[in-house]
């Protein structure tokens, strides 16, 4: 991964802070997605 | 279509063409033409990237597909994310490095120039036809629902768009698509707005979300698994959606130049992995919402009366055949159905509102008994269509939605859909000529020709490539039209039957680094697509089921597995030559 200040990411210090983000996220949705699906089903 | 709607129509689809020839001026040479000068900041890739990914199709397909089979289609991008963060650490670097300007020049630096050829002509192969289908979709369905020509309907869907992409190359394409993408979301909201506004009083959002939820619209999450097992034919759920899904997605955006030609023309790998990992967090929820139009309409259709079918010209095929009494007689049931069933779900949503949850449950029983003889009496018109009518499409999907936007919502407000059909389309299809040209120029006019040419020349020989390919897609959607729904449908597995194999040899390429030999690759991905092409046909046959989706993985890890056998076979091969 290219430590280039220039390739520094926005608000986190690294990348691996930003796919943990993304990531994150997609478990959150998935688990969103399950409780939604419990509430209407 | 109103006057109004024809001035909106008219007055958006010439506003973004004159806004792509003002924004796409850029250097006359191929940096300048492919990659806008590798300038673009990371919120016009991310729109970029999603203008490309999403077509017309989307659009009319997603909310007409949670109206017929409920919500679970959104799991089907369940494997973006991963993707997004798996190209954002292998992929993007590598292409910054060596300052490539179509993906698979990085395949002739590791392998050697026939695995690069193959590559290219596998994905200009299957990226022209399927763009040509991407013209006649929409075309269709416009042509369908207004009586357009569909000759003249295709020129406009797939022509317009030429204007700009020829001129301006991929900085007309990105900026474009920004705008496209603002009036697309901005259209979209309004539907869903009016579609809450037309509940009847007293019925709200969550009420159209229970009623969509008890009659199984609302399935967003799915496991696959039923009580003998996990279904391998089924074609949406969580399984399929998260490995079949991530191969899909890594193939689509880390190898197909369609994708990688919009994030190289970020000003820096930063940009670029912004742009990917944004993506990776919106495009979810922005699937989901446009999931929930189409639960919202079903909804809808539940206080108003739905047509049996959606597609009125394939009605009217009925209509004109031996089907006609019985058609008719389907229809005086589905009707005496329809005001039962709107009874029972105002009595639903008035035990909701009194919290009465043994007339809830009552209700819901009665519902879905409504639900299920309604879709038993829709399902013979689908049998005759699909069975009995020559040249009979059973398939109303990409209508639903359609089809309620012309028959309830205001004047003005059609246009605009209208509109964002032109342009989602023309977003996805820019980007593919686009990218069409730029393979065709650097894989293989570059290597070709002898001639050393200037980069005014080749900007030049560029634009005229872009309007090439432009031509062969609008003359595919004309014989789309000609040769009926098969080729539609051969056209639509081919990105299937190829992505897996292209994504297999970008695999080999990143990760396995003691395989340098270009022949092992090339032999390994040949071996691959047929055993692609034979799961497929023995699928087809039905020899055994299995979801489109996991062809990806097989042709993929395919390559992987053939490159590692061929390179122990080869490599020993040359050890006992070597011996002797």
């Amino acid at each position: 991964m290219s430590q280039d200040p220039e390739n520094k990411p926005p608000l986190f210090r690294s990348w691996n802070a930003w796919y943990i983000l993304v990531l994150g996220t997609l478990l959150l949705l998935i688990i969103v997605f399950y409780l939604l699906t419990k509430r209407f089903a | 279509m109103s006057q109004l709607d024809w001035i909106v129509l008219v007055i958006t689809l010439t506003g973004i063409i004159a806004y792509g020839l003002y924004k796409g001026r850029s250097s006359h040479n191929l940096d300048g033409y492919f990659l806008s000068d590798r300038s673009l900041p990371w919120g016009l890739i991310l729109l970029s990237i999603m203008g490309t990914q999403a077509s017309a199709i989307t659009f009319l397909s997603a909310p007409g597909q949670a109206y017929t089979d409920g919500m679970r289609f959104v799991q089907y991008y369940f494997g973006i994310p991963i993707a997004m963060v798996v190209i954002s650490i292998f992929f993007v670097p590598i292409y910054y490095r060596m300052k490539v300007y179509t993906a698979y020049q990085y395949l002739e630096e590791r392998f050697d120039g026939k695995t690069r050829t193959l590559t290219s002509l596998l994905f200009l192969l299957s990226r022209g036809l399927s763009t040509g289908i991407s013209v006649f979709a929409p075309s269709i369905i416009l042509s369908s629902l207004f009586g357009w020509d569909i000759y003249w309907t295709n020129i406009f869907m797939g022509g317009l768009l030429i204007i700009y992409t020829m001129s301006g190359g991929a900085k007309a394409v990105a900026y474009t698509q920004r705008f496209q993408l603002v009036i697309i979301f901005t259209g979209m909201f309004l539907a869903a707005y009016m579609v809450i506004r037309f509940l009847p009083a007293g019925v709200g959002f969550t009420d159209a979300l229970q009623i969509g939820g008890k009659l199984q619209r609302f399935n967003v999450i799915t496991s696959g698994f039923t009580k003998t097992g996990f279904n391998w034919s089924d074609q949406y759920n969580l399984l399929s959606g998260i490995i079949g899904g991530f191969f899909l997605a890594l193939s689509y955006f880390g190898t197909d130049q369609s994708q990688v030609g919009r994030y190289l023309t970020a000003s820096s790998i930063r940009e670029s992995r912004m742009g990917l990992l944004m993506n990776g967090l919106v495009k979810i929820p922005m699937q989901f919402a446009i999931l929930l139009i189409g639960v919202l309409v079903f909804s809808f259709y539940q206080f108003n009366k739905a047509p049996i079918f959606f597609n009125q010209v394939q009605l009217n095929k009925l209509e004109n055949s031996n089907y006609r009494d019985s058609l008719h007689q389907v229809n005086a049931q589905y009707d005496a159905l329809y005001i039962t069933k709107k009874r029972t779900v105002t009595e639903f949503t008035e035990a909701l509102h009194r919290k009465d949850e043994a007339m809830i449950d009552q209700k819901t029983a009665e519902l879905q008994t409504l639900q299920d003889s309604s879709e038993v009496l829709r399902g013979k018109v689908v049998h005759w269509l699909n069975k009995n009518i020559p040249n009979g499409d059973g398939n109303d999907t990409n209508y639903i939605f359609l089809s309620f936007v012309v028959e309830y919502l205001p004047k003005g407000l059609v246009g605009l859909l209208i509109a964002i059909i032109f342009l989602a389309s023309w977003g996805s299809i820019a980007a593919a000529l686009n990218s069409l040209a730029s393979c065709t120029m650097v894989d293989f006019h570059r290597r070709i020709t002898s001639k050393k040419e200037t980069g005014e020349q080749e900007y030049r020989l560029s634009k005229w490539y872009t309007l090439a390919w432009g031509l062969f897609c609008i003359v595919v959607a004309m014989f789309t039209y000609d040769l009926g729904k098969s080729l539609i449908e051969t056209v639509n597995v081919l990105g299937s039957l190829f992505y897996g194999v292209i994504l297999g040899i970008f695999l080999v390429a990143f990760f396995l680094k003691n395989i340098r030999n270009g022949s092992v690759v090339f032999w390994a991905a040949i071996l691959a697509e047929l055993l692609v092409l034979t799961v497929f046909i023995f699928t087809k046959t039905g020899v055994f089921k299995l979801g489109f989706l996991w062809l990806n993985p097989i042709g993929a890890l395919g390559v992987v597995l053939f490159s590692w056998i061929l390179s122990k076979v080869s490599s020993r091969y040359v050890d006992r030559l070597i011996s002797k």
